[in-house]
Parts: C-alpha cells; sequence; structure tokens
C-alpha cells in the first residue's frame, strides 16, 4: 500500500538544518492497522504529511498503492489525497461554518461526484460513527468524541485505501478514545489500511503492527528499552 | 463547482458581516463614482441623431485671413461658421437633399395681453429643410414649404413649451404670434424636442435650453435680426446692417444631408467652385479648405463632451482602482485567518486552484452585491448630475451603464481579489493543520 525508501526531509532556516526524516525506510501493507509511536519531535508528523501527500521531501522514493508519487505536480497530488487517502487530526478540524452533512460533504465536493450520489455516500458514512441522528448539527453543538465521529466519517466517505490519523484520540477522554479505536479497528477490518500516530502505548497496542520513530528512522525497539521523551536532533550545516 | 464556491462564499461573508459589509462598501463607493460620471460622459457623448448622424454634414468654408489662420494650434482648421453671403450663396445648390443656414436670435415675443408681458424669445432663422433633415417631430402641422422661404412668408413653428405658454397647449395652427413688429401664422407645433447635446449649433451653448420658436431665414434682412449667438471677425465690418451682412464676420451655421459618397464627392466639388469664384474676386485668399464634417466628427470637433467630464471620469475610475487596492491588504488578512480551514480542504483534496477559484468566487461575490449597491449610489449621483444641469441633459443609466458598472465591479473585484487569492492558495497545507 505504502512504501519510503530513504526519504529525506530537511527543514533549513538561516542558522540550523533540521532532519525530521533521515534516510526513512517503510513498507505498510494493504489493509495493515499500524500505530507510529515516539518521543516528540521524532518525525512522526513529518511522516504523515509526506505520506498524505500535504508535504514534499528532498531525497528517496515514496510509492502509494502501487505507483511513484514521488514528484507529481498538486493537481495531481491533490487528486490522489482525495480519492485514495482519508485523514483523521487531532483536533478534529471540522469547518465551523458546516453542519455535519456539508463537513462530510467536503471531499466529494471536490471530487465533483454528483448530488444523489453524494446524499448516499454521507448517509453511509454518518451511519457508519453512528450520527446520522445529529446530521444538522454544527460542530459547536457536539461533544468532542461526536466531532471526532464526523471527522471519521468525513474521511471514510469517499472509501480511501489508506486512513491517516494523527493522534485521533488525544484530545478525548479514555472512555471516547476506546470508542474511536473501536471504530478504527472495524474500518480496519473492512479492509482499510490505517496508519496512526499515538502517543498511548495503550491504544497503539491495539494495532496490529507498532513501528517506533526516533530521530527521524525507524528503529527496532527490544521489550525493556524506553524511547526518551526528547531528543534534540538539530545539526549545524558544515559552513558554520 | 461554481454554486458551491458561491454558498462558501455567502457564508464566509455571514462569518463577518462588519467586515463585510465595509469590504462591499468600499466597491460600492468606487462603483458608485465611476458609473455617475463614465455614465455622465456617455450620456454627453452619445450620437444625438443616430438616424442620421452620417449622412448630415456641419459646411466649413475658409474666409479667414490670409496673413494669420483661424487657429494657432490647427493650421489646417477651418473658421467653425461662415458668413451670411457665403450661405446665401450656397443655398443656392441643388445637389443636397436637405439643406439649411440658420442662426439663433433673441427677439421679442408678444403674447395675447392676458396671458402675460411681451418677453425675449430664443428664435431660431432657418430654412424649410430643416425639419426634415433633422427629424424634428411635430404635434401639430409641419414646417412651412421651400417657397415660403424665398418670399419670405410670415410663417412660424412653435416648440411645445412655446405653444404650452401662448395657446395653452391646443391646437395653435392658423393662429398668430406677434414678433417684434410683424404677425407671423402657426404653421406647426414641435412634439417635446430638446436635443442634447445641440448639435446642430453647439458652440451657441451645447446644453442650453432648446429654441421657442423658427421662423424663415430670408427674415434677416427685412426684419434687420442680428444674431444671437457668437460672431468672429477678422476684417472690419462696416457700420450698416447691409455691411454687416456682406462682411467677412462669420455667425452662420450650415448644414446638408447627403446620402451618398457621389453626392458627397459633387457637393465638396461645388464648394471648392464656389470658393474658387470668390477667390477669383479677391476673396477666400487662404489655400482651399473647404470641410464637411460628420455629426459626431462636428461634435467632436466643437468638443460638445467638456474636458472637464472626461477629467472626471479619469479620476473617478483611478478612485476605483484606489478602492480596489484599498481592499487588497483587508481581503488578505480575512483570508489568511482562515489558512487552517484552507489546509483542512487542501487535505481533503481541493487543489491550489480549486482553492484559489474559491476565493476569487468570494471577490467576486463581494464585487457583485458592491456593484449592485454601487449602481443605487450612482442613481442618486446622476439625479445629481441631472439638477447641475438644470435639466439640460437626463442622466439615466442604461442598461449598457448597468452592464458597464456590473462589469468594472466584476474586475475591481478581480483586482483586489488576485493576490489574496493567489497566497492563500500558495500556502503549504501541513504548516496550518495543527493550527484548526
Amino acid at each position: 500500500m505504502l512504501k519510503m525508501e530513504k526519504v529525506n526531509k530537511v527543514y533549513r532556516t538561516d542558522m540550523v538544518e533540521t532532519h525530521a526524516l533521515n534516510s526513512f525506510d517503510l513498507e505498510v501493507k494493504s489493509g495493515e492497522f499500524v500505530s507510529v509511536m515516539g518521543p516528540s519531535g521524532c518525525g512522526k508528523t513529518t511522516f504523515l504529511n509526506i505520506a498524505g501527500l500535504l508535504d514534499t521531501f528532498d531525497a528517496g522514493h515514496y510509492s502509494l498503492d502501487g505507483a511513484d508519487v514521488s514528484r507529481l505536480r498538486d493537481g495531481e497530488m491533490s487528486r490522489i489525497r482525495n480519492e485514495k487517502i482519508g485523514f483523521i487530526f487531532q483536533t478534529f478540524n471540522l469547518i465551523p461554518d458546516l453542519n455535519v452533512i456539508d463537513n462530510v460533504d467536503v471531499p466529494l465536493r471536490y471530487r465533483k461526484v454528483n448530488r444523489q450520489e453524494r446524499k448516499r455516500a454521507i448517509e453511509e458514512a454518518l451511519m457508519t460513527v453512528g450520527l446520522m441522528s445529529r446530521a444538522s448539527h454544527y460542530p459547536s453543538q457536539l461533544s468532542g468524541g461526536q466531532q471526532q465521529r464526523v471527522a471519521i466519517a468525513r474521511a471514510l466517505v469517499g472509501k480511501p485505501k489508506l486512513i491517516l490519523a494523527d493522534e485521533p484520540t488525544g484530545n478525548l477522554d479514555s472512555l471516547m478514545a476506546r470508542e474511536i479505536l473501536d471504530l478504527l479497528e472495524t474500518i480496519n477490518r473492512e479492509g482499510t489500511t490505517i496508519i496512526m500516530v499515538t502517543h498511548d502505548p495503550e491504544l497503539a497496542a491495539r494495532a496490529r503492527r507498532q513501528i517506533h520513530l526516533l530521530d527521524g528512522r525507524l528503529i527496532d525497539l527490544q521489550p525493556d528499552q524506553v524511547i526518551p521523551l526528547y531528543r534534540a536532533r538539530k545539526s549545524f550545516p558544515a559552513s558554520i | 463547482m461554481l454554486a458551491y464556491h458561491i454558498r462558501i462564499a455567502w457564508k464566509s461573508l455571514k462569518r463577518n458581516p462588519i467586515l463585510s459589509a465595509l469590504i462591499v462598501l468600499g466597491i460600492a463607493l468606487g462603483i458608485g463614482v465611476s458609473t455617475t460620471f463614465v455614465t455622465g460622459h456617455h450620456i454627453m457623448s452619445r450620437d444625438p441623431i443616430p438616424q442620421k448622424s452620417s449622412v448630415l454634414y456641419y459646411v466649413e468654408m475658409d474666409n479667414w485671413d490670409p496673413e494669420k489662420g483661424w487657429s494657432d494650434e490647427d493650421p489646417k482648421a477651418a473658421p467653425n461658421q461662415v458668413t451670411h453671403r457665403d450661405a446665401t450663396a450656397v443655398m443656392k445648390s441643388t445637389v443636397p437633399t436637405y439643406q439649411s443656414a440658420m442662426f439663433k436670435s433673441y427677439l421679442y415675443v408678444f403674447p395675447p395681453p392676458k396671458l402675460g408681458r411681451p418677453y425675449r424669445g430664443r428664435v431660431r432663422l432657418c430654412f424649410a429643410d430643416f425639419f426634415p433633415m433633422f427629424d424634428v417631430p411635430f404635434r401639430y402641422g409641419a414646417g412651412w414649404d421651400r417657397a415660403a422661404d424665398r418670399t419670405p412668408d410670415p410663417v412660424v413653428v412653435l416648440s411645445h413649451e412655446t405653444n404650452q405658454k401662448l395657446f395653452g397647449g391646443e391646437n395653435s395652427l392658423g393662429k398668430s404670434v406677434r414678433i417684434e413688429r410683424r404677425d407671423f401664422k402657426v404653421v406647426g407645433v414641435l412634439e417635446p424636442w430638446r436635443p442634447a447635446p445641440k448639435f446642430y449649433d453647439p458652440h451657441n451653448g451645447t446644453y442650453e435650453e432648446p429654441d421657442e420658436l423658427f421662423i424663415p431665414f430670408n427674415f434677416v434682412r427685412p426684419m434687420e435680426i442680428r444674431t444671437g449667438g457668437n460672431t468672429s471677425g477678422w476684417k472690419d465690418s462696416g457700420k450698416t446692417f447691409e455691411d454687416q451682412l456682406q462682411s467677412e464676420n462669420i455667425w452662420i451655421q450650415m448644414w446638408v444631408q447627403l446620402d451618398s459618397e457621389r453626392q458627397k464627392q459633387e457637393y465638396m466639388q461645388f464648394l471648392d467652385n464656389y470658393v474658387r469664384g470668390q477667390q477669383a474676386l479677391g476673396r477666400m485668399q487662404r489655400p482651399l479648405n473647404n470641410k464637411l464634417l460628420a455629426t459626431m466628427d462636428w461634435l467632436d470637433d466643437q468638443g460638445a463632451v467638456p474636458e472637464e467630464a472626461t477629467s472626471f471620469v479619469v479620476i473617478s475610475l483611478l478612485f476605483l482602482l484606489v478602492c480596489s487596492l484599498n481592499l487588497i491588504g483587508i481581503l488578505l488578512g480575512k483570508f489568511l485567518a482562515r489558512a487552517p480551514e484552507i489546509g483542512v480542504r487542501r487535505a481533503l483534496g481541493a487543489s491550489r486552484m480549486a482553492i484559489f477559484m474559491q476565493h476569487i468566487v468570494e471577490c467576486e461575490l463581494i464585487a457583485v452585491i458592491g456593484g449592485v449597491l454601487g449602481v443605487l449610489l450612482s442613481i442618486l449621483g446622476l439625479e445629481v448630475l441631472t439638477r447641475l444641469f438644470d435639466g439640460m441633459l437626463n442622466f439615466r443609466l442604461d442598461w449598457l451603464m448597468v452592464a458597464a458598472a456590473i462589469g468594472m465591479a466584476l474586475l475591481s473585484g478581480l483586482v483586489a481579489g488576485v493576490y489574496p487569492a493567489w497566497r492563500i492558495c500558495s500556502l503549504a497545507p501541513a504548516n496550518y493543520l495543527k493550527e484548526q
């Protein structure tokens, strides 16, 4: 489903180079549920942004669903995001002016799906997350858990092959977090590949595969090894 | 997709109504001011007789000082009126379909005593062809015939307003009107007729009140009627009235209707022959410089649209541009404030172009609302202009100007919106997704 080889991502300022991903290799097979863990600043979000074609990278290769997506034009990347990838964010990222239906509708609008088909897909997605009764509510009228369900419905509505979830339970209490995980597990069982970034080892353990990032690389973690919460990874360019 | 963009734009406007109102007002003010002056210019420069303007010609002949031309700036320019002797001479031509020499005078008109005191009326002395040549509309009767020109017969055509004043608007054909010391028989009463600009005599008041009475030109000599318009001369014009008529003073306007190019060439040949004849007699010693100016060229030549009107159009368009440029900053702030939402839309599949179009549509929605409001403002502005011109010009918006106003509004929206829309669509979505 997803294959990254020797991917490098460097953030540069006048004084500092930061290697967010450093010869990063990862392969995720279709239908996997992978949790990504690591300390703050280890490159998790950078990895998700690159995986979701929201950011570019400096070197290496990335193929998604069998196609090389390393160097694409904006229009093509947008189409792939729209058709193959669903995003779930820690802060839900619902659009406050739009009600539940209109929020879930957004990806379908950019796919230029006709009205009838959109209506059917939105209803199906809202049924999946159990929020049909809140269809005309606005985000401000929903609880955190309900908002995240709407976000999941929005991620699901276009029937993506891959869902990228960035700490999807980070803003929820433990009960809600478990409900959301249950939902993700259900979605995964139906065949959708899920990559989830989380800080919570208990939730990570529910994924079928756990990977750990440190200093922009994947690491093999021994059972008794503890990952430091934060390690500085800044290095000065040779010219300084 | 357009409908979706319009819906998003509408929601965006409702999100911050005060800011939206300010932006709309900015466009409305610019459109209101520019539409007012563009419409004013449009009305002042429009063809006053579109059905015939291309076959109506103003005649110019150069009788000016051989030592010094008519115009210091343009050596090719000919005097803008003709002498009485030249006018009466060229009126003998049989080439034009219609022709009329004419001038404006102020003569005493004596209403019946019970209706009021004598007053100085604006009288146009002209030939019978004046009325059919300029498609003058009649309510009662018609103009006089060519035979009445020759005698001349004491006949008069009244304007609609004069007929109201002297006869209460009734059919006054056959009634008598005393002008100076003669009685004239009414042969025609006009419909309300107010050509603006007054194309047949623009250098004697382009937008002044219309003529009130029309009498045969040839009364000039028996009644010793002097012009009430501009007179120019370069040579001593003598002392007696007859000296004036034979002088080189120019004060007559000469119009002809020439329906074909051949007719035009023949008439030009006639004029050239006439001037050559005069040159042989010692007059008109300047190089041959006869001109036939079509109506719109003539109006342009006479500056029927005041330079100030053109300047106001330029200033008002610059004002609109300033309004649009001011909006760039406001729109930029408004759009950048929504960067996190745009990050989400990008993540969900919106391309840069889709985001750009979303914001351009929002700008154009603002522009259309501002444009409509601006059109309403311009209606007020045009009402003020109409009053300034004392009703001589009816400054009203026509559909062309409404379309132009909306077009200008859309262009302003584009000018104001392109940079902010480009900035917001160029943002890297990943940077803003965590800010939501």
